[in-house]
């Protein structure tokens, strides 16, 4: 399987008579873009789209999805199993506009997983999305059923954006550029015997029992899932969707998965310093058998690839610190050497236990973040989405009252909230250039 | 101007080696040497008083010494209290930090320390205050004496004391966000196992504990004529808490006569009943029945019943949440050494 993008880099986004993309300028019909996106699902109420660019006097929340425009070259429908048919994905030749993303905004309502983005000033630090420009679809629904819900799953809205990520991408149907990249897992015959074979292991979002609310993987739900090998090209090209209810710091947007810097890496170093051998796609899981279970299918699959070591990566904190801990125990019960990926729960004032459970065997871990930090912004000029959805409706950063604090939105527009509510800010799938540090 | 205290030990105070250990706290009426350089260090600061111990009086009168501190302290203006260096001897290391817990805890002034890694004193107090890493003996005396003066300086100044290694202080479990540039986690993690795999150095981010585990007693021969002891962190205590232990972050724990009682429950013939002051859980159902939480009325049907030997006197008790493991690992020495008097063969331990 050999992946190749072409990469169109947009260094703008503007609003036009006519859909194109030239000189790195992409153009497109507003009203058209709404009509789209409203005739493709009868739960969206209201659409409007906005254009937020790195620079701007501008804060976004509630942000529920990111998504990079996309097109498959001869093929409708980019995402297998969500939007388009279950067809291999990972393979062939693919359209992205690099620099820019989809995000995918409540109107008014937040929940749970979502999460707030600066687009400048001291917030921007804390999401990797302050440096893209970013399309916001921001929309109003009439899912009543869980307005009042703290876990939404926010189909309609999540759905529109990736509906608009490929809406965008065709835009550059027929199109060429010499920004090419391209990834192959290479043939076992021609990998370099003198080089350790590593494999990565990735654990998404799927601890909630109903569906609708987890990663999904060619469309299937990851809660009932027993850990399967990919090839690493698949998660570059859409295999993966993300889901709705994960803490949004250590949450993975789509946009994370489809450009995952440590799949990169890996081809990067592929037949320099590793063999990169492939991926293995494991999830986060209720019960501790079902935990145990999904790390000894990992460790033997492992073991089957011949991985001499294994990058795990976890999308989440707390109860699947116990998923993370596991797998790490038993790739190496296995004989695989093991990195470990991952945030870190140490409270407001940095004295907890950082992952809640341990172990001596996790001794290379790789760590990106406290969930927990308390982050006191000011006010920005302009608010995108619904700044009261922060303290309101339960994100996982935010509250409507604390005895010392207050709420977490203030009246004169500034906020404190923890990191939590950072869009996908803990950036463990390897954009992260923060660590943690003894103080 | 701040002002800063300097807490030594005898022998640093020219008042005499080990044989004046026993020497009670006092107050120099001149700065000591130690002071002096530490005075010359600081920008902005000026050390106003050396307060002396005796190491072994500190050590075998704690309350004592710690109260006698706290009064000659009692009319001296000052914001930050250093204590030592104490290099590698242990004795002094325990008072240093001891000291200057209690000294923050009355006078809420920041403290700092330096010891040498092999000072017993680094485990105890490197998560309540600023241990620096020290040298061995007093021949490092000016530069572990420069380190503390610097991280001084910088708070005096507002500034950050940064990272445990950038300002050389033993890691306390005190972790946050570090937004010095680094690389990307996945050229991080791609380096690692690079490293790991084929058998290089790699230092790991997120450094874990040693497993403290302690080896599993052996059993009971004989439960019939074993003496067995009610302990709990759930808080169960007499409804008046006469020894006033928290609610939370605990550092007292209490033991009750039961040898008169046969239940915890109202009624139950103890001059006061019983109810918990655990803040971390609903406490309905152990006031209702302090039993649930220390079984005694089971315990007591097992006595009468003969399934075993008998009851220790007394029930020990504090309360579990958010009590640092250094205080649990001290409360649980203090109360075994009870256990041992009492002649207790095993101990019924109940959580929450």
């Amino acid at each position: 399987m050999k992946l190749q993008f072409k990469n169109f880099i947009v260094k703008d986004v503007v609003f036009g008579n006519d859909d194109s993309f030239k000189d790195g300028i992409l153009t497109f019909n507003k009203e058209n873009a709404i009509k789209f996106l409203m005739d493709a699902d009868e739960h969206l109420v209201s659409v409007n789209l906005e254009i937020a660019k790195p620079g701007d006097d501008t804060r976004i929340v509630p942000v529920k999805d990111a998504v990079e425009p996309r097109m498959r070259v001869g093929d409708e429908g980019y995402f297998p199993g969500v939007t388009g048919d279950v067809k291999k994905c990972g393979d062939g030749v693919v359209h992205a506009l690099k620099g820019m993303s989809v995000l995918g905004v409540g109107q008014t309502w937040g929940s749970f997983g979502d999460g707030l983005i600066d687009m400048s000033g001291e917030g921007a630090k804390y999401s990797y999305f302050s440096e893209l420009i970013n399309v916001c679809i921001v929309a109003e629904t009439d899912e009543e059923n869980e307005r009042h819900e703290q876990q939404k799953k926010n189909t309609a809205i999540r759905m529109a954006t990736l509906r608009f990520a490929e809406y965008l991408g065709k835009i550059t149907e027929g199109l060429d550029t010499d920004n090419v990249e391209v990834y192959e897992l290479k043939d076992k015959k021609d990998r370099n015997p003198d080089l350790p074979n590593i494999v990565l292991v990735t654990q998404s979002q799927s601890q909630l029992e109903e569906a609708g609310y987890n990663a999904l993987l060619y469309g299937w739900d990851m809660n009932n899932f027993l850990p399967t090998v990919l090839n690493p090209t698949e998660m570059l090209d859409g295999a993966y969707v993300s889901g709705s209810f994960m803490p949004c710091s250590s949450s993975w947007s789509t946009y994370d998965t489809m450009n995952a810097p440590i799949v990169k890496e890996l081809f990067e170093r592929d037949g320099k310093e590793i063999n990169f051998v492939g991926h293995i796609a494991s999830n986060l899981n209720v019960s501790l058998e079902q935990k145990e279970r999904s790390a000894l299918f990992v460790a033997r699959l492992a073991n089957m690839l011949e991985a001499d070591g294994a990058i795990v990566a976890e999308e989440g904190y707390g109860n699947p610190d116990a998923d993370f801990i596991a797998c790490i125990d038993a790739l190496e019960d296995a004989g695989v050497d093991t990195v470990g990926l991952t945030n870190e729960c140490t409270g407001r004032d940095g004295l907890s236990q950082p992952l809640v459970t341990l172990s001596e065997k996790a001794n290379a871990i790789v760590t990106c973040g406290n969930v927990s930090e308390l982050i006191e912004l000011p006010a920005m000029s302009k608010v995108i989405g619904n700044l009261e959805s922060l303290a309101r409706d339960g994100l996982s950063g935010g509250w409507a009252d604390d005895d010392k604090l207050g709420s977490s939105v203030r009246e004169d527009g500034s906020i404190i909230f923890e990191n939590n509510s950072s869009f996908c800010g803990d950036q463990v799938l390897g954009w992260s250039k923060k660590k943690m540090n003894e103080f | 101007m701040k002002k800063a205290v300097h807490y030594i030990n005898q022998f640093f105070a020219g008042v005499g080696g080990e044989d004046q250990a026993d020497h009670k706290p006092e107050i120099l009426s001149e700065l000591a040497p130690q002071s002096k350089l530490l005075d010359s260090k600081l920008e902005d600061c000026e050390v106003v008083a050396t307060i002396v111990c005796g190491d072994n009086y500190y050590g075998e009168n704690i309350e004592e010494a710690q109260k006698q501190i706290i009064e000659l302290l009692k009319d001296i203006d000052f914001d930050i209290l250093v204590a030592g260096p104490a290099f590698r001897a242990g004795r002094y290391g325990v008072a240093c930090g001891g000291a200057a817990v209690a000294i923050k805890e009355a006078y809420d002034v920041e403290i700092f320390t330096s010891m040498n890694e092999e000072n017993p004193g680094v485990e105890m107090w490197k998560k309540q205050m600023y241990v620096f890493k020290g040298g061995a003996s007093a021949a490092a005396t000016r530069k572990d004496v420069e380190v503390i003066a610097n991280a001084v300086n910088k708070f005096i100044k507002g500034e950050k004391i940064g990272s445990a290694d950038e300002a050389n202080f033993f890691a306390r479990g005190n972790r946050h966000i570090d937004f010095t540039p680094v690389a990307p986690a996945s050229v991080r993690a791609v380096d690692m196992i690079v490293a790991k795999t084929t058998k290089q150095e790699f230092q790991t981010e997120l450094p874990i504990p040693k497993n403290d585990l302690v080896p599993v007693a052996d059993s009971i021969k004989d439960l019939t004529k074993a003496k067995i002891a009610l302990v709990t962190t759930g808080g169960i205590v007499p409804v008046d808490n006469p020894d006033r232990i928290q609610s939370a972050s605990a550092t007292r724990w209490g033991m009750y006569d039961i040898s008169n009682v046969s239940t915890l429950a109202h009624g139950g013939g103890y001059p006061t009943n019983f109810k918990t002051i655990h803040a971390g859980y609903d406490p309905a159902a152990a006031d209702a029945d302090p039993n649930r939480v220390v079984p005694l009325d089971v315990l007591k049907d097992m006595e009468k019943e003969g399934k075993i030997g008998s009851i220790d006197s007394h029930f020990y008790t504090t309360v579990g949440t958010g009590t640092t493991e250094n205080e649990a690992y001290r409360m649980g020495l203090e109360i075994a050494e009870v256990l041992h008097e009492h002649k207790v063969d095993a101990v019924l331990l109940t959580s929450t």
